[in-house]
């Protein structure tokens, strides 16, 4: 039993002492290094701070080198990945091209369908302008007046301007044409006491007039259902109900205001307005 | 006079260190399945085991030590404490090197079990002791089986390249 214990003390000591081939250290020594270090790194004395901190510099460093060609496989694992969802993607899209260039053939024929049949039935009332008539023109006084919310562009008659076109301020509806001069006209903002202009409400049937009160910030709407209650963030169209204004132009929008009160401002934004386009009713191309 | 052979050898040689520095400073994973890296292992400790049992003249201590530290360094354990994992194996190692007369692949296998359990004994301790670190025992105890269940791959890849560049 003594002679087992002997053996395994010489074995341990053999173990721990003996450097053996080609070792420059002893794993005793280098144990206790260890455990030196252990027992430093714990008590963290102002030097061991340091000599940590140099080291983990080191360290990481050479560790994201050493991390490139992962990074790299990884990169060009994804690299790979998307091209091939690219690729489906790709069939997919052309699928969906071909299926909408069928729905747009559709629509059309609805649409000359619908034209041909609201023809037949007087529905349609052009008033004589010309169709796809457009032209721009530069705002040249800003009426701040507190009974006229108006602009005045510098063009007139002389360029086929006539009462009662519409102006687009950046694709948004701004007002409307209420008085031609020769080289001059003016218009009369949406946010004017006097504008009133049919409209409906988005994702509903609701019919009604939206009136300016003066404000771009404050609009109103009259002849709304009984009881109905409107909704935030929703956008008012032109329902082309006064038979000039193209139906589906978006004009203003519902928000809440500071004081959780619904309120209606108007998309176009008068006070920025320096080139507005004329048309007569269509929507701004 | 360096020759171009004697590099050879000796970069050849060098190979084990050159593998149990860059899996210190990297750590790699196998891919994962699902979220748990199932098969993750420890692939150092195979390294030591079979270099410091086979080969002592390929992996020097001083090298084992030192590769511990970039280990600490990089998970952010207390410093020494892989070190003193890693010395811990070579100890139990040279031990059983010392003590068996014929080496068995088998029997050295299943020695590596002991070696494992000293090892990851030094490792809970220190951890536990030496600072406020938690981590998964299950994911250590997981981690240590499959270390053990790959040794006998690493050993004939291993084998067969000591082979190869002893042939050479």
């Amino acid at each position: 039993m003594s002679e087992h214990r002997d053996d395994f003390i010489i074995a341990i000591r053999y173990a721990l002492l003996k450097k053996g081939a080609k070792q420059k250290f002893s794993l005793f020594f280098l144990i206790i290094l260890s455990i030196s270090i252990i027992t430093l790194d714990k008590l963290s004395p102002p030097i061991m701070i340091k000599a940590r901190g140099a080291l983990n510099d080191l360290v990481y460093h050479v560790s994201v080198i050493s991390s490139q060609p992962s990074i790299l496989r990884k990169y060009l694992v994804e690299k790979t990945a998307i091209h091939y969802s690219a690729i489906d993607e790709n069939n997919f899209l052309k699928n969906e091209i071909e299926y909408l260039r069928q729905q747009k053939f559709n629509n059309a024929f609805l649409k000359s369908e619908n034209e041909i049949l609201k023809d037949a039935l007087f529905l349609i009332n052009n008033k004589g302008f010309e169709q796809d008539f457009s032209i721009a023109a530069k705002v040249v006084l800003d009426s701040e007046s507190p009974f006229l919310k108006s602009l005045l562009i510098n063009k007139g008659s002389r360029y086929n301007i006539k009462k009662g076109m519409s102006v687009f301020s950046k694709d948004y509806l701004v007002g409307t044409i209420i008085e031609v001069n020769y080289l001059t006209a003016r218009v009369l903002l949406l946010t004017d006491l006097n504008s009133k202009i049919p409209v409906i409400i988005e994702d509903t049937n609701i019919n009604a007039i939206l009136e300016g009160k003066g404000k771009k910030t404050n609009l109103g709407l009259s002849y709304l259902p009984e009881n109905y209650q409107i909704e935030v963030d929703k956008v008012i169209f032109t329902s082309g109900k006064d038979g000039f204004l193209s139906p589906g132009i978006p004009v203003a929008k519902t928000y809440l205001s500071k004081k959780n009160k619904i309120l209606i401002k108007l998309l176009a934004d008068p006070d920025q307005a320096l080139i507005i386009n004329v048309t007569n009713g269509q929507i701004n191309k | 006079m360096l020759s171009f052979k004697l590099i050879k050898e000796q970069i050849f040689k060098s190979l084990p260190i050159v593998f149990l520095y860059f899996f210190s400073f990297y750590h790699f994973q196998i891919p994962e399945v699902g979220k748990i890296n199932l098969f993750a292992f420890n692939f150092q400790m195979i390294l030591i085991y079979f270099y410091v049992l086979k080969f002592p003249e390929n992996l020097g201590f001083g090298n084992i030590f030192l590769a511990g530290l970039i280990n600490d360094t990089v998970i952010g354990i207390p410093l020494g404490t892989t070190s003193l994992s890693y010395l811990t194996l070579a100890l139990f190692t040279t031990y059983i090197r010392n003590a068996t007369l014929r080496s068995v692949m088998t029997a050295e296998w299943f020695t590596f079990i002991p070696a494992l359990f000293f090892s990851n004994l030094v490792y809970l301790v220190i951890i536990n002791k030496f600072s406020n670190v938690s981590f998964y025992y299950l994911e250590l105890l997981q981690n240590t089986f499959f270390t053990f269940l790959f040794y006998p791959i690493f050993y004939y890849i291993f084998k067969t390249y000591q082979e190869l560049i002893s042939i050479k």
